[in-house]
């Protein structure tokens, strides 16, 4: 009966309430965005992290993997140290650089990281073979469109460029023997990975036995924030980095997407309230003689306050289900346009749906249209039955 | 190269030695390691990574070796300036001479860049050309090209902001449709009685949008004086927090202007249709009869 009646009133006006539930629609979409900007951009980075199932990361001290130049010496003794702790299940050293190709006169620049082929976690190899010996280099996509190489052929790469006399360090003639996908590169970044004593030699004196990463995969129900502490006493020339200080150091990089999230969400909540609660309070003003009939028949308080409040809900939750929709489309649109950040790895998303995201963004809209019917179902209940109906007849 | 030698470790130096130079170090380095001016610190010049020796691999750890150090007095504490490309990294800034990082760097006679200002008259393009021709080492650049460079992630937030914007207008738009309708619907009956005593439809039509637009006009009033507040929040925020005097909000007169004509515009329109589709029905059908 209250439903029927509540569908009643909302139909009545078709304009009316198709303009209330686009309005509401547009709300609940941005709110959705918001919700899964607040909590996408961590969920993402750590799904990124935990991607390779490494849980921490070893930057030389004071600074964050490859944000310098800056690299961690004595590779081996630091390995000999971390397999001292039984709870290190696998370490992986990477070595970064600059490379410079030459072919067919031109000069093609990009990074390579120097790695160990079991155990290495910075990309998956998309066809071709690993780099098995020491004269092989895999590249990513970006750097074969750029090179115009088939598998198989042979590169000459060059590292350790000297701007003052424009010679480098080392050269060496490597066979391209795969495709990869680099796992936290960027788009636009052209990309090889070699053997590390590949790129140790082709670096020469000054970067032997050196690193510039460490990935460390704890065993299976340790605790990897008490291996991370045993390694900063342990190693004091390192930071270690565990998936929550590398989160917590994200958050505080981009807190101010999650800050503009939580305000805009917030306003459109706001928008979404406001306009459920003048649409309630308009319609209530224009029922004044229907709802004092209603009350006259013997009609109870409870009845006319649960008949307001359920349009109130009708209104905001097919808002919010039309919104759903619209915020998904939104939030690729608005995920491509943060998705061209300089260096940003391909794999994160700002937006990423999540269930819980979505259950959170109607469950608030649905709480506010029942806070939104209150104020107006609260006056209808009260309103005076006969000065009602005589102010109905005068009219 | 100043966010490696920030990098290396910074501490209270206990032995005095003779006449340090001075060094001018920012606010946020100031409050973290609780540094005033007059303090002794010692710096390290490159990142402890690399300037300590691992003497023992043994389960009990290494010990560090024993660095080039150099102490220097805190001379004076600076703000910084106002960079957005360095705001969100949280690093900390120490400014010294040019020689006395040279040489705690080990870097030499070298620099990283020079800086090259020009007389109003110089042919910019031909100086850049002949710098190039003869350069041997390093390329020169006009600083417009290195700003364009350097400036894609503000590009990329901006038009994330644009995007945010045109969603926020389409938002406001419905709502503002939404409640002219609401407020001439309410009104049903007097429309009804003005069009039975004879006032035309185009007359109350245009009553209409003068009150949509007075509404709009008033409402975006209200809008930017929200707006100017909520702008002063958020620079009071940011700067606090990333202790930085960069304006992360400023409200310009082409804002305003731009916000009070989309209003008087989305006003306006939301009035015409919400009066047509009143003046269309027959007065007597508005009352009810």
């Amino acid at each position: 009966m209250r439903l029927t009646l509540a569908r009643a009133a909302l139909i009545r006006h078709r304009a009316r309430t198709l303009l209330a539930v686009l309005g509401v629609a547009v709300a609940a979409a941005m709110l959705l965005d918001m919700v899964m900007l607040a909590t996408g951009m961590r969920e993402s980075f750590r799904q990124l992290l935990l991607s390779r199932g490494f849980d921490i990361r070893l930057a030389p001290k004071g600074t964050l993997p490859f944000d310098t130049d800056a690299t961690i010496p004595s590779v081996s003794a630091i390995t000999t140290v971390l397999r001292s702790n039984p709870d290190i299940r696998e370490i992986s050293p990477v070595l970064g650089a600059a490379m410079h190709i030459q072919i067919a006169g031109r000069d093609i620049s990009g990074s390579v990281l120097g790695i160990d082929p079991s155990v290495q976690g910075d990309y998956e190899l998309l066809s071709g073979k690993d780099v098995s010996d020491p004269d092989a280099i895999v590249v990513n996509d970006h750097l074969l469109s750029q090179l115009h190489a088939r598998m198989g052929d042979t590169l000459s790469v060059a590292t350790g460029y000297d701007p003052q006399t424009r010679t480098y360090s080392g050269q060496r003639k490597l066979v391209l023997t795969g495709r990869v996908r680099f796992i936290y590169g960027a788009a636009e970044q052209s990309s090889g990975a070699v053997r590390r004593e590949t790129l140790e030699a082709m670096e020469g004196g000054a970067r032997r036995d050196r690193a510039s990463l460490f990935m460390i995969r704890v065993r299976s129900g340790a605790d990897p924030d008490r291996v991370r502490d045993w390694i900063e006493t342990y190693i004091p020339t390192v930071s270690a980095i565990s998936i929550a200080t590398a989160i917590a150091q994200v958050d505080q990089r981009l807190s101010y997407f999650r800050q503009l999230a939580v305000i805009l969400g917030a306003v459109s909540l706001f928008v979404g309230f406001l306009l459920v609660t003048t649409l309630m309070t308009v319609s209530v003003n224009e029922r004044t003689g229907e709802i004092a009939v209603m009350r006259a028949i013997g009609i109870s308080r409870e009845h006319i306050v649960e008949q307001i409040v359920a349009e109130g809900v009708a209104i905001s939750v097919a808002g919010a289900v039309l919104g759903l929709g619209l915020g998904l489309v939104t939030a690729r649109y608005l995920n491509a346009i943060l998705s061209a950040f300089p260096g940003l790895p391909t794999a994160i998303d700002f937006f990423l749906f999540q269930p819980q995201a979505a259950w959170s963004a109607l469950g608030l809209l649905i709480i506010s249209g029942i806070g939104a019917g209150i104020y107006p179902a609260w006056r209808a209940a009260s309103l005076p039955i006969s000065e009602s109906l005589r102010r109905e007849a005068i009219a | 190269m100043l966010t490696t030698l920030l990098a290396a470790l910074l501490f209270l130096h206990q032995t005095p030695q003779s006449s340090p130079r001075t060094i001018a170090i920012d606010e946020s380095l100031a409050a973290a390691a609780k540094l005033k001016v007059g303090d002794k610190v010692t710096l390290l010049g490159r990142p402890a990574a690399e300037d300590y020796a691992v003497m023992t691999a043994t389960p009990s750890g290494y010990s560090p070796g024993v660095a080039p150090a150099e102490t220097v007095i805190v001379g004076a504490i600076v703000r910084r300036g106002a960079d957005p490309s360095e705001v969100a990294r949280g690093d900390f800034l120490v400014r010294m001479h040019l020689d006395q990082l040279q040489s705690i760097s080990g870097y030499g006679d070298r620099v990283d860049r020079f800086a090259v200002a020009t007389r109003s008259s110089a042919n910019v393009s031909r100086l850049l050309k002949e710098i190039n021709d003869v350069a041997f080492g390093f390329r020169a650049y006009r600083s417009r090209d290195i700003a364009v460079e350097t400036s894609r992630t503000f590009q990329v937030v901006s038009r994330f902001h644009r995007a945010i914007g045109v969603i926020t207008i389409v938002a406001s738009s419905l709502f503002l449709l939404c409640i002219m309708v609401l407020k001439v619907e309410e009104r049903r009956r007097d429309i009804a009685a003005l069009r039975l005593m004879g006032i035309s439809r185009w007359s109350i039509v245009k009553s209409i949008i003068i009150e949509a637009a007075l509404v709009a006009v008033l409402g975006s009033a209200l809008g930017v004086l929200l707006g100017w507040i909520g702008s002063l929040i958020v620079n009071w925020h940011y700067q606090a927090l990333y202790h930085t005097p960069l304006e992360f909000s400023i409200v310009t007169p082409g804002i305003v202007g731009m916000s009070v004509l989309l209003s008087l515009v989305l006003g306006a329109a939301a009035g015409v249709l919400a009066s047509l589709r009143l003046v269309r029905t027959p007065p007597l059908v508005l009352l009810g009869r």
